[in-house]
């Protein structure tokens, strides 16, 4: 066996050109498949990323009958002593941080905005120093500063602002009802403007600091929900169980973003079949490219092989030769391929695609976030290289059963 | 001369069938392959361009000169006569069908909580003039016109735990800007195309709405469509022009390239598409040259004896050109022709990937059907004879480079 | 001629009698109390309209209400738009009727913060006014003239979270207990809303608000007039008219 291997070896680095030209086949194929793989699941992504990093988190606790009364923002049914939750989930290594979410009016004056005005809105009050690391709103200051402790002030989404015609500075009013019920008047100044590449936040986002909220509304110390980060290949529903088990009921409750978001992934849900199609095409070019490759450079040696079986060497022997080298030089092109991948995935994923030149006929001042990014796929990688290993392996038994079976002068002559 | 070595090209294409064929076959594939993906592309495009077009915008939509300023304040008032419209409409080339539709946020009161959900109005008779309308149902039947019926999005209906023949209450506000509550049975499930509709739209016959939010004879909008080849923007401005000349008022009128956000995403979508298109031709290049010069390489000592016989170089080179170019346009030919054949097939059946959804509870029937570009399949039949023919020139020029003695020896 | 001489005289008893408490100071809580005396039938029957104004523009609603004491009211709506929509309130719930709709309509929680018909006037202000004094401490502010009428000035601060205004102001008739304007404000004194009584009239010998303007203050484009042209008071109503079951009728 040890012969086998070496002498499969000698053969991949003596015949340097076809063994470059065969990896290559399989190398790219596996590359593009990989790179493609991400760019596709990164446009279905996308709209889940969208959500889960600046709408719903990973998942949320909430008191058991928010739910059901969401669309009205009680701030009745709320967590009224977020605090130690917030640290127990610190203790187990889960990222969470409360938020206090209301409804109210926002009142624009004449003397700042030119005209009188006075528009439904929701407020988010967070926890600057630790929403952050829960939403990804981090990255998405384009003026202003972010938002202190405990300030009277607020950030908005871009697109609210072109809306209401808003700069840095400006003050607006926030009529709202507190804890209770009790009509409460918060003046707020704007002191920075959010571009979050999720449309639905960037067209109503306002947000300002919950302990401010807390005192207007009266919440006590509580919050209306706490929203968790799970890292990206957690297996959401397991760690919801144990969050849950963790709290262990007291009126609370936790949800997965699966659940909050039926509505968002019914549409995402539609796109992957043709995403499917076109990664099944990809992936018949490649093999076909690769078995082709394969197929040639094996024939090509058929004389050689006649060679082997005239010195006595054994039909078995020279099959698994053979069958070790096609592995060889799968694992040489698998190798690079995903090597090639994981650099255009890390391109297309950190760096993105600007497709901002696309947006330019929209007539809105601040433009939307426009990139474009892949996802990682780690399933995908992993199928690739060993599919490219398995199909040249595979691929090999073909041609050389065939010409073993063939007497040993017309292999010889083969051309 | 020049048939000697035609005559040469095809006697050595035939003489060695299995290496043409192995060449010929990835050429082949690469180009079907592409020649799938762009009308899978082709065919997304359509389906999200004739869902806009259907349950969206239209191809031109009409609305009140203010609706879309005071949006956010649901202006329920902000109507257009649907009758006058529609006499001035009919007198306009380039239009094929429009319909009535009015959409009002609602809410329906179920077991004394209420759920927000979207209401549309609709001329059940006229959608049916206008595009497919009985394939949104699900289950049940659409509403008929003067009844108090609805059609509800199925997964909707799910959340709220209705079925055919509930009835619900629906509050909203009305037209004159007052509040009022009506109830309906429903006798449809629908299976919206778009998946945002399932979840929170329901249907219900345009001249209940109408009494319902007390708007006499008006509706919200009108979505026009346009007959093949008319430019929509040009039409959406002389429908604005018309109407005013003619009925004294002035309408929002836009195409739907025009109502921004929707289309910009079909655009970013394609984009990706052909982005992706690019790496297929990328990788599909990579198969067919690489084929191609294994092939020559492969003939290293066959190259050596022709040299041996005299050949020269520059005949060489145009042997082994003239070879790939065979057999990469019989390749391609096939090729394409199989890609061809596969999307009218596929188009006509469309491709189910109802299957591929049934992870959700409600089950959306999504058949794609794709859509075959004439330009990209030819500029793919001739790509690929180039790139064939063309991968041949590197290594047959080297090969014509070495030595006879060198070349025989060429393992 | 006699008539009127004895009516005159005898409302001037009657002002003879008041004197003394209002000498000796009426305490806030008894003004309180004397107004939602004064402003409190057995029963009453009122024909009226509601004009509102928003960005949009006006809109008029016309109504007739029946109203048993302080706590039981039906409204219905009279004006084509909303004809025969009406409103319930019993002592602990408010019930919306629509014609068209086969069930009626709850109103509880938040959904009391709605305008009723898109007005300035919430179902909550319908509801709220029952039992001031216990949910607000009232001190008398002195006396301050409105219009060309003598006021009680009061201000009322909420002691609970669970009333809409925090505090309030309201400045009420010296001589018929009407409360002739009020300002409604969050605890730190923002005004919310505005109720101006911009005329009043007698009915039989009732002096009562006819025309009164709610204003949001902080909507600049929005307000709601209240104007009542009919009144009787003390009448005779059968009592199913407060039933739920009578409500679909």
């Amino acid at each position: 066996m040890k012969f086998l291997i070496s002498l499969a070896f000698k053969n991949l680095t003596r015949y340097k050109r076809r063994t470059i030209i065969t990896a290559l086949a399989i190398a790219i194929g596996i590359a593009m498949y990989i790179f493609i793989d991400a760019m596709l699941m990164g446009a279905e992504y996308e709209s889940v990323r969208n959500l889960k990093w600046y709408e719903t988190a990973s998942a949320r606790i909430l008191d058991d009958e928010y739910w059901e009364e969401r669309y009205q923002y009680p701030l009745d049914l709320n967590i009224s002593d977020p605090d130690p939750i917030l640290e127990r989930l610190e203790a187990e290594g889960i990222t969470a941080s409360k938020r206090i979410v209301f409804t109210g009016d926002m009142i624009l004056s004449r003397a700042e905005f030119g005209e009188d005005g006075n528009i439904p809105v929701r407020v988010t009050a967070i926890d600057p120093s630790r929403d952050f690391d829960v939403f990804h709103f981090g990255d998405t200051l384009i003026e202003g500063r972010f938002l202190e402790e405990d300030e009277e002030a607020i950030l908005i989404g871009s697109w609210f602002a072109e809306d209401i015609g808003a700069s840095v500075g400006n003050w607006v009013t926030i009529i709202t009802r507190g804890n209770g019920g009790f009509y409460e008047a918060i003046d707020l100044q704007i002191v920075g403007i959010l571009n979050c590449p999720n449309p639905n936040v960037n067209r109503t986002l306002i947000m300002m600091p919950i302990k401010t909220a807390d005192y207007y509304l009266a919440m006590d110390g509580a919050a209306t929900e706490i929203n968790i980060r799970l890292p990206d290949q957690a297996e959401v529903e397991q760690e919801i169980a144990t969050i849950q088990g963790l709290l262990n009921g007291n009126g609370i409750t936790v949800m997965s973003w699966e659940t909050m978001a039926k509505d968002y992934l019914a549409i995402a849900e539609a796109k992957r079949g043709g995403t499917g199609m076109i990664l099944f095409l990809i992936f018949i070019i490649a093999a076909v490219g690769i078995s082709n490759t394969m197929l040639m450079a094996i024939f090509e040696r058929i004389r050689e092989l006649g060679m082997m079986r005239s010195l006595g060497m054994s039909d078995m022997k020279i099959r698994i030769a053979f069958m070790l080298e096609a592995a060889g030089i799968g694992l040489i092109g698998s190798t690079i391929g995903v090597i090639i991948g994981v650099i255009a995935n890390y391109w297309i994923i950190n760096v993105g695609i600007d497709f901002g030149f696309l947006m330019r006929e929209m007539d809105i001042g601040y433009r939307i976030q426009s990139i474009f990014r892949g996802t990682w796929n780690p399933g995908t990688i992993a199928v690739a290289f060993f599919a490219g290993i398995l199909i040249s392996t595979v691929v090999a038994y073909l041609p050389t059963n065939r010409a073993l079976k063939m007497d040993i002068p017309s292999c010889l002559r083969h051309q | 001369m020049t048939t000697r070595l035609m005559k040469t090209a095809l006697r050595n294409i035939t003489r060695n069938m299995r290496r043409s064929l192995l060449s010929g076959i990835a050429i082949a594939v690469a180009a079907m392959s592409i020649v799938l993906l762009f009308s899978l592309i082709g065919g997304m495009r359509a389906d999200m361009e004739t869902n806009l077009k259907d349950f969206y915008s239209g191809s031109v939509q009409l609305q009140h000169a203010d609706y879309e300023e005071f949006e956010r304040y649901n202006p329920v008032h902000l109507t257009v006569p649907y009758q006058e419209i529609t006499e001035v409409l009919d007198t306009i080339d380039g239009i094929t069908t429009y319909v009535p539709r009015t959409t009002f946020p609602s809410s329906l009161y179920i077991d004394e909580t209420t759920n927000g959900a979207i209401g549309v109005g609709v001329d059940f008779a006229q959608e049916a003039r206008y595009h497919d309308v009985e394939a949104i149902v699900h289950e049940g039947r659409l509403p008929s016109s003067g009844k108090n019926e609805i059609i509800m999005g199925g997964n909707l209906a799910q959340d709220l735990h209705l079925k055919i023949g509930d009835q619900v209450t629906i509050l909203s506000t009305t037209a004159a800007r007052g509040t009022n509550a009506i109830t309906m049975e429903i006798v449809g499930i629908a299976a919206f195309p778009v998946g945002a509709m399932n979840t929170s739209t329901f249907w219900a016959p345009l001249d209940r709405v109408q009494y319902f939010l007390r708007m006499d004879a008006q509706v919200q909008r009108i979505l026009i469509k346009t007959e093949e080849g008319v430019q929509e923007q040009q039409l959406a401005a002389t429908i604005a022009q018309e109407l005013s000349s003619r009925t004294g008022e002035t309408y929002d009128v836009r195409s739907w390239k025009q109502i921004n956000l929707m289309y910009s995403f079909i655009e970013l979508a394609q984009l990706i598409y052909y982005f992706v298109g690019v790496f297929f031709f990328l990788l599909g290049s990579t198969v067919i040259i690489n084929t191609t010069m294994m092939v020559i390489f492969e003939r290293m000592r066959e190259i050596g004896t022709l040299a041996a016989l005299g050949m020269h170089g520059k005949e060489l080179v145009r042997l082994f050109f003239l070879e790939g170019a065979f057999i990469a346009t019989i390749g391609s030919f096939v090729g394409v022709l199989a890609g061809v054949g596969i999307t009218s097939y596929l188009s006509r059946v469309g491709i189910d990937f109802t299957d591929a959804l049934s992870g959700m509870d409600f089950e959306i029937s999504s058949v794609l059907y794709p859509q075959l570009n004439v330009w990209i399949t030819f500029f793919v039949f001739f790509y690929s004879v180039a790139i064939a023919s063309l991968a041949t020139l590197l290594p047959s020029k080297r090969a014509a480079k070495i030595e006879p003695v060198e070349a025989l020896r060429y393992i | 001629m006699r008539t009127k001489r004895t009516q005159k005289l005898l409302s001037l008893l009657v002002m003879i009698c008041l004197i003394p408490s209002s000498l000796a100071a009426m305490s806030a809580e008894e003004i309180i109390r004397k107004t939602d005396e004064m402003q409190t039938f057995d029963t009453a029957i009122t024909e009226g309209e509601l004009q509102i104004t928003d960005r949009f523009g006006t809109k008029i609603s016309t109504f007739i209400a029946w109203s048993r004491g302080s706590e039981e009211s039906l409204i219905e709506f009279t004006s084509t738009a909303e004809r025969g929509q009406k409103i319930l309130r019993t002592v602990d719930s408010i019930y919306l009727y629509y014609p068209d709709a086969q069930e009626l309509i709850r109103m509880q929680g938040a959904a009391l913060r709605q305008g009723m018909l898109g007005s300035d006037v919430s179902y909550e202000d319908m509801t709220g006014d029952n039992d001031r004094l216990s949910q607000y401490e009232v001190v008398l502010d002195g006396e301050q003239v409105i219009g060309d009428r003598m006021c009680y000035k009061l201000s009322l601060t909420a002691t609970t979270r669970s009333v809409p205004y925090p505090k309030e102001t309201i400045w009420i008739d010296k001589e018929h207990f009407i409360v002739l304007k009020g300002e409604y404000s969050t605890k730190s004194g923002r005004l919310i809303k505005e109720i101006d009584v911009l005329e009043t009239g007698r009915f039989d010998d009732l002096v009562l608000a006819t025309t009164t303007r709610i204003s949001d203050t902080m909507k600049a484009d929005s307000q709601t007039l209240m104007i009542i042209r009919e009144l009787q008071v003390n009448v005779p109503i059968d009592s199913r008219i407060f039933s739920l079951d009578e409500l679909s009728w």
